[in-house]
């Protein structure tokens, strides 16, 4: 692939996916705010709300600069995947516990609300995360082939789009995780 | 599992630091959340503006990190035209999306009747803070690259998850200094 972008082929496919961002981005806000908000427990649940968000950039984010890559350069295979799915989301496990005892020490500093046990702290984030990977990584790996088959950069495209499914996902997920695990 | 083992290794060490910085993301916010209530439009934008220069990061890492394994840029700390078209591509498109998301979140405060205050300040503010970034950024993150890939390491597995993790620290960190220094 003769692959070097001209300045405005470059905004061209990033400024459209940057707009799709933008708006999922603010529906996001808008949602967090509505769902989250009304539940008891919110002054700790909002502790760890930008670290579970960062994850997009954090986690999904390389996995699929890691994909788009491996297109790129020819080295896209079932075991290459494999292990990038897995390498993913043995990462997304161990994090997940890390903000979650985090959240625990910064609750007993800060907050000092009660109403949620240590267990069910750690268990949020490890989960929202492992859910919302689950839908993110099928999107983003199809976004991937899908925009290299058309000839477009999927480094230009793919991480953009994905920043407001992820947001947005794991948002959701995040709802669905603190409904099932009955946090007040 | 040679891939796994180089993706794990690489990148666990500066994942849970960046989570970390998340978590006191969250903290830093709440401390000074009464300039952020002043300025009620600032909370609304503020997802959406750690993700547009977070993602600006995220596909210049990428690129970078492509056009250094293709050969297109060499791994030197030189000028050169696929640099020169990375940063012009990428400075217009913060500019353009800027315009877009400062439409999106005004339309928005009016729709939800959140209280627009000196808009012109914010606008200033806004757009001051994200070319200070976008600048200091590109430059750390191109001198980055270069090193990590000639110790042969892969620039995606470290430098996305500690920018994304930085800028979403110090996007509200440089708007609440400037919006400090403006009033």
């Amino acid at each position: 692939m003769d692959w070097q972008d001209t300045k405005w082929k470059i905004t061209k496919e990033v400024f459209p996916s940057e707009i799709i961002s933008i708006i999922g981005d603010i529906l996001a806000g808008i949602i967090l705010t509505i769902l989250i908000l009304p539940f008891k427990s919110f002054l700790i649940l909002i502790l760890i709300v930008p670290a579970l968000l960062s994850m997009r950039g954090n986690i999904s984010g390389p996995y699929i600069a890691r994909t788009s890559r491996d297109i790129i350069i020819g080295e896209f295979n079932k075991e290459s995947w494999f292990e990038n799915v897995l390498a993913t989301y043995a990462l997304s496990i161990i994090i997940g516990f890390i903000i979650g005892l985090f959240g625990v020490i910064l609750n007993y500093i800060f907050v000092r609300l009660f109403i949620i046990t240590f267990g069910i702290l750690i268990l949020i984030p490890v989960l929202t995360m492992l859910l919302s990977l689950s839908i993110s990584i099928p999107i983003s790996t199809t976004l991937n082939i899908i925009v290299f088959k058309r000839g477009l950069d999927p480094n230009n495209v793919v991480n953009t789009v994905m920043t407001a499914v992820d947001d947005f996902f794991t948002i959701l997920c995040f709802y669905f995780t603190i409904i099932m695990l009955g946090v007040p | 599992m040679d891939y796994f083992q180089k993706i794990f290794k690489e990148s666990l060490v500066v994942v849970m630091i960046s989570s970390i910085m998340g978590l006191f993301t969250g903290t830093f916010l709440s401390f000074n959340n009464q300039i952020l209530y002043s300025f009620p439009v600032i909370l609304l934008i503020l997802p959406s503006l750690n993700s547009l220069i977070g993602n600006i990061a995220t596909v210049l890492i990428s690129r970078l990190s492509s056009h250094l394994y293709i050969g297109n840029l060499s791994p030197k700390i030189q000028r050169s035209p696929v640099l020169k078209n990375d940063f012009y591509g990428l400075l217009i498109t913060i500019l353009l999306s800027l315009v877009a998301l400062i439409i999106i979140g005004y339309a928005v405060g009016l729709a939800t009747g959140i209280q627009i205050i000196n808009p012109l300040l914010i606008i200033t503010v806004i757009m001051l803070a994200i070319l200070i970034l976008f600048g200091s950024i590109f430059i750390f993150l191109f001198t980055s690259s270069i090193f990590l890939f000639r110790k042969g390491k892969d620039p995606n597995n470290y430098l996305i998850p500690l920018t994304t993790s930085l800028l979403d620290f110090l996007t509200p960190l440089l708007l609440i200094v400037l919006i400090y220094l403006f009033i």
